[in-house]
């Protein structure tokens, strides 16, 4: 085989990028716990980490321009460094997804909602990320549709989740009385609402790791929209 | 064309013809030659075709050159060749002029069509057909003579012009026609502005990036309507490179352009189809340029342009 360096470039690059998939699920996690018990120091601890993702997704996108520049990769090569290119936005993008819950954990007020379940959602969310970052590396396109359709079911219950939230609102707001207690209210509602469609679009990002898989392994783009 | 290839597939496989058979490690696990033809055997350009070639097959002595390639090439457009080095490419591109002819060890068997006129046809006029279809090589190689001579050279030879006291004498004076037309050749080719006033020195004085355009300007001269280009950068520096490419995809606009390159950057910038030639003289896939670059049906192809291969 020729060309041995740009060989190993290419397979560094997407060890680069699950090992970066893999610091993103794991803050999402935390995300997640803090979520559940208001950890306020894990919550902390993603916060304080999108920093690091940011920088490893600058350097990554810049290892992608290099290749591109220096090296013209051509055929399943450049839809593979194209890919990447992609999906490295998804990643930082779900990494700052994960901020955005550790910020609503500091603030949450588990008691509210009891009827919404946001951790089966969140670890919904996860799996989806693990498995689309898992469909690449293996270059599983059946995994790719899966996770597609894995999203439509995750869509339906974010729609359930929040409709719950607000029909919530409208039967408790006759009961309440003090003034201070309806904005907690709000608060705590609109924050919900937040949350649930932030696990969403963590889904969406999945979808949009297979869909470029897809394209790099067989040229299809079946699943870009 | 599908056909064609085809019918000599089964032929081959129907008469055992031992000298015919592919050696197994030509055709990678999980995919036969037959397959990935059948893909690309289907395709179409837009427009009419200006060359077809059919079954064609070269042998020089015992050495099969080219095998069974057939390919058409659609007009008003850039074709480039592409493969390794003794791929049969620059074989296939000196068969479109006839070339090949030249070199008495050459067996040519198959047909190349210009606008539907067999070039191999006996009685066909070579001189004619290479009016018709241009040639521009590797190395530049300009007449030791003037710009302006370089340019009206052909066309003087092919009777189109004709100046001096002789032409005077028996009535027939084209120093205006030459003019315009050393003119005309040299704007084409993108040399104008540089020689323009030095239009009598010799040629063997420019940049080699100039003496090349110059004969691109010479091949453009005789008026032709196919041009077949040799590696015609090749020899050149990135400056010069970058101003034949621009010259060759303005050239395109009204000349069929077929170029043989090594630089497989270059064919996929400036190139509407590519064909891939590899070792053994097969044409192994032919499609549109974006396609053989982003995703070819070949794996071998695949291997080749990203340099996996051997």
């Amino acid at each position: 085989m020729s060309r041995e360096s740009y060989q190993k470039e290419l397979s560094a690059l997407q060890e680069a990028v699950v090992a970066l998939s893999e610091t993103v699920v794991d803050r999402l996690e935390l995300a997640l716990s803090s979520l559940a018990t208001g950890d306020e120091e894990m919550a902390r601890q993603v916060v304080d980490g999108d920093g690091e993702i940011n920088t490893r997704y600058l350097e990554l996108e810049g290892d992608c321009i290099d290749l591109f520049a220096l090296q013209q990769p051509v055929a399943s090569d450049l839809r593979f460094v194209a890919a990447s290119f992609k999906i490295l936005t998804d990643l930082e993008r779900v990494g700052d997804l994960a901020t955005n819950l550790a910020g609503y954990a500091i603030e949450a007020n588990r008691e509210v909602f009891p009827e919404v379940d946001v951790q089966a959602l969140g670890v919904s969310a996860v799996e989806m990320v693990e498995m689309a970052v898992e469909a690449y590396a293996e270059a599983d396109t059946e995994a790719c549709f899966a996770i597609d359709d894995y999203d439509d079911s995750l869509d339906q219950r974010c729609v359930e989740a929040s409709d719950a939230v607000v029909r919530s609102l409208i039967e408790r707001e006759t009961t309440m009385a003090d003034d201070g207690a309806v904005e907690r209210l709000l608060d705590d509602a609109s924050r919900l609402l937040l949350t649930i469609r932030d696990l969403e679009r963590v889904g969406d990002h999945a979808v949009n790791i297979a869909a470029r898989t897809l394209y790099m392994v067989e040229n299809d783009d079946a699943l870009i929209y | 064309m599908s056909n064609a290839i085809n019918e000599s597939e089964e032929s081959t496989a129907t008469e055992q013809m031992p000298t015919e058979q592919e050696p197994e490690s030509t055709t990678t696990a999980g995919e036969s030659q037959e397959q990935v033809r059948e893909e690309w055997s289907d395709y179409n350009f837009d427009g009419p075709a200006k060359l077809a070639v059919e079954n064609l097959n070269v042998h020089y002595g015992s050495d099969h050159a080219l095998k069974d390639v057939s390919m058409e090439i659609p007009e008003e457009s850039v074709t480039a060749l592409i493969g390794p080095s003794g791929c049969g490419k620059s074989t296939f591109l000196r068969c479109l002029n006839r070339m090949n002819d030249r070199i008495k060890a050459a067996r040519i068997g198959g047909s190349v069509e210009l606008e539907g006129t067999e070039i191999y046809d006996p009685n066909a006029n070579l001189v004619e057909l290479r009016k018709r279809i241009g040639m521009v090589f590797q190395q530049p190689n300009p007449f030791p003579k003037s710009i302006r001579d370089n340019i009206s050279y052909g066309p003087r030879k092919h009777g189109d012009i004709d100046t001096g006291l002789l032409a005077r004498l028996l009535g027939r004076d084209d120093t205006e026609a030459e003019t315009e037309l050393v003119e005309r050749s040299l704007r084409q080719a993108a040399l104008w502005e540089e020689v323009s006033d030095r239009l009598d020195d010799n040629a063997l004085g420019l940049s080699g990036g100039q003496q090349q355009r110059l004969c691109i300007a010479r091949a453009l001269a005789t008026d032709p309507e196919v041009l077949l280009m040799d590696e015609p950068a090749s020899a050149l520096d990135p400056i010069a490179t970058s101003k034949i490419e621009d010259l060759v995809e303005e050239l395109a606009k009204e000349y069929t352009v077929v170029i043989v390159t090594h630089n497989m950057q270059q064919a996929a910038r400036i190139s509407d189809q590519t064909a891939v030639f590899l070792t053994g003289g097969e044409l192994v896939e032919y499609d549109d340029t974006d396609k053989i670059f982003e995703n070819p049906e070949s794996q071998r192809v695949e291997d080749y342009i990203t340099g996996k291969f051997g």
